[in-house]
């Protein structure tokens, strides 16, 4: 009884260490506080001015392909604003963690979603609906660890993979960088056109935008970072963006989250999600 | 759903979207007893589309040796078992497709290949289907066997990639029937990897998109055929146009072996995807084997491709696959010869029915000596 007490303890103290200081009371919707500027990092002592709230996460079950079994429960939220920009920290408990891609490998992921104007008739909270955009903001812990520093190769994802050769890496073309880079480019017609997916990645979120499920299209970035740290078995994760329109302190709109755990080849459609939260901009910390 | 015909299984069936059919559609004859499986086909293809970093493992086009081999591994196995035993009623499917059996939630009934699934493309490599006894003598179908199927994308009527895509980035070319991953609207979700029956798209984990055999379009667009075509030197491939049943012309070498002498079938047509590389099923091959490949018809055809020597017209056109790198969109046999041509009705090629031979005496009279066959 003794050691499963020290156990406990233990187990308590280490939660402690890697989360941000509980709140006494959680919150009913997430509040944001204000601050000088808004941290980065999920570790940054500034989110203890900001009340959790617990958001309870359902399988997404209204479009094809729908999740069938629920996975990821649910999250703590926290969210602080600066006047230019808004940050979420968002937090959730996974046993075993994705940060690859590959046939069938999913990455680990979360989103934070915004109604592009605060009305009270909020859209559909899957995804908005025609006349009635949201806005997405999504992070993806593939890109985290690119970020962070751990080049994409596919020696790196299969340390024990052998390749012939590459024949934009023969030997004639050597000399040329910008030959390479143009036959290189031919066989990654993603990247050639753009796609965000393809990399280079300076931020491991995405801004997007969307009208209803199947719709969603990256936008063009406006500040948008983020940063996902994997401890103790859970993922803290900062989504940071601007401030959504016309949000005053003393302000109420509505934010909708959703997670995807990559080891249960969850993606896209197949995602645990919340409804709309409140989320207010708190006049005074 | 909405409800489509399906002339390959002779009914109505449901489907994601509405029946809506290309202005013409890109198809192509395989001829399974000429392949050799050397994978100058894949080869080709390999070093034409998809030779980048995180392509190491898509094959757009493979050779797999039947009944073992598949890629990736027992693709086809894993499908026919979650779909489960069905029926034909003559030539009618009455059994579900993988869109009627899609289970609650899923727009397809499919399945997700694991990393070890792409391990072993040449698993089962002329593997036959059983020992060959001792004292044993050739007879058709062979007591044991095996055969090569070459495939590439099917480009079908009814793709269960572009059905299962939620996001609407796998499109079908009104132009040529030429269905194709968006490369710049694709996110990687991968559920076309899933839905694909045939496992022919493929996941990229460095561009973080699926892409797929794009029927060298830049080649179709100019009238050339692929380059798995024109690179085939067992002569096994004829690319084209197929038309629907009822409008088939029989000056359409596609038409011709799909339609009018049907000896060409689609591969597993049950799965109702209404595929558009059709195969002339090997002649050795056990029928209950060719059947759950090719359909019903694949007696009739096996029967049809072996009566081709009292036949010239088809013959004939036999004897144009792999003759002209042109795309040849009709036929005729004037005689001995087949000639081959295009839309406006130029002349592509002509090839005779029968190769001129010439017997060098075993005796040469000039030098009063015996030739002898070595170099």
């Amino acid at each position: 009884m003794r050691v499963k007490g020290i156990l406990f303890a233990a187990a308590l103290a280490a939660v402690g260490l890697t989360s941000c200081a509980r709140s006494p009371q959680r919150a009913p919707e997430v509040v944001a506080a204000t601050v000088k500027s808004v941290p980065l990092d999920p570790a940054d002592k500034a989110w203890a001015a900001a009340p959790e709230h617990l958001a309870k996460l359902v399988p997404q079950d209204l479009v094809e392909p729908r999740l069938v079994t629920p996975t990821t429960p649910e999250l703590l939220v926290r969210a602080l604003v600066d006047g230019s920009s808004i940050a979420f920290r968002l937090e959730w408990a996974d046993e075993d963690p994705s940060d690859r891609t590959g046939p069938l490998r999913m990455a680990d992921a979360c989103a934070v979603q915004i109604p592009v104007s605060r009305e009270k008739d909020l859209p559909d909270p899957q995804m908005g609906q025609g006349d009635r955009a949201v806005q997405v903001t999504y992070w993806r812990a593939d890109w985290q660890a690119a970020v962070d520093g751990r080049v994409e190769a596919i020696a790196d994802l299969y340390p024990r993979a052998a390749v012939d050769h590459y024949p934009f890496e023969a030997k004639p073309l050597e000399a040329n960088p910008a030959a390479q880079q143009e036959m290189a480019g031919r066989y990654a017609p993603a990247k050639i056109l753009g796609n965000l997916r393809s990399g280079p990645r300076k931020t491991p979120v995405e801004p997007l935008i969307s009208a209803g499920p199947g719709t969603l299209t990256p936008v063009a970035w406006q500040g948008e970072d983020g940063k996902g740290v994997f401890a103790e078995r859970r993922w803290q994760v900062v989504i940071k963006r601007r401030m959504p329109e016309g949000l005053r302190p003393g302000d109420r709109t509505a934010v909708a989250f959703a997670v995807w755990q990559g080891s249960k080849q969850e993606s896209g459609a197949r995602k645990m999600r919340t409804g709309w939260i409140g989320l207010l901009w708190r006049a005074s910390s | 759903m909405a409800r489509v015909n399906n002339w390959q299984i002779g009914r109505e069936m449901s489907y994601w979207y509405p029946e809506s059919r290309p202005r013409r559609q890109f198809a192509a004859v395989f001829d399974t007893n000429k392949c050799i499986a050397c994978q100058t086909c894949t080869l080709a293809c390999k070093t034409t589309w998809t030779s980048g970093k995180g392509q190491e493992y898509i094959l757009w086009n493979n050779v797999e040796t039947k009944p073992y081999g598949s890629y990736p591994l027992a693709y086809d196995v894993k499908l026919l078992e979650l779909l489960g035993s069905q029926e034909w009623v003559g030539d009618t499917y009455a059994g579900r497709t993988i869109f009627e059996a899609a289970p609650a939630g899923e727009r397809v009934l499919g399945w997700g290949p694991e990393e070890q699934d792409y391990a072993y493309p040449n698993i089962g490599e002329d593997d036959c289907a059983g020992q060959v006894d001792h004292g044993a003598t050739m007879a058709l179908p062979h007591m044991s066997w095996f055969f090569y199927l070459a495939r590439i994308c099917n480009h079908c009527t009814y793709p269960a990639c572009l059905a299962a895509c939620p996001r609407g980035s796998i499109y079908k070319r009104p132009e040529d029937g030429i269905v194709l991953v968006d490369q710049g609207r694709c996110r990687g979700y991968q559920e076309c990897v899933r839905g694909c029956p045939y496992k022919k798209v493929f996941y990229n984990p460095l561009t973080g998109t699926s892409e797929k055999c794009i029927a060298c379009y830049p080649k179709i667009e100019q009238g050339i055929q692929p380059q798995c075509f024109v690179n085939c030197i067992g002569k096994i491939r004829l690319a084209g146009w197929v038309s629907t049943p009822d409008k088939a012309r029989p000056d359409n070498p596609i038409d011709y072996l799909v339609h009018v002498r049907k000896i060409a079938l689609p591969l597993f047509p049950q799965l109702g995807l209404e595929p558009h590389v059709y195969y002339i099923p090997p002649v050795h091959v056990p029928e209950s084997f060719n059947r759950q490949l090719f359909g019903p018809r694949a007696a009739q055809a096996v029967k049809a491709y072996l009566n081709a020597k009292n036949d010239p017209d088809l013959a004939g056109l036999l004897c144009l696959f792999g003759s002209t790198e042109m795309v040849v969109a009709r036929f005729k046999r004037q005689g001995e010869t087949v000639v081959g041509s295009d839309e406006s009705g130029a002349t592509l090629v002509q090839v005779p029915l029968k190769e001129p031979v010439f017997v060098r005496p075993a005796f040469d009279p000039r030098f009063q000596l015996i030739r002898i066959n070595c170099p």
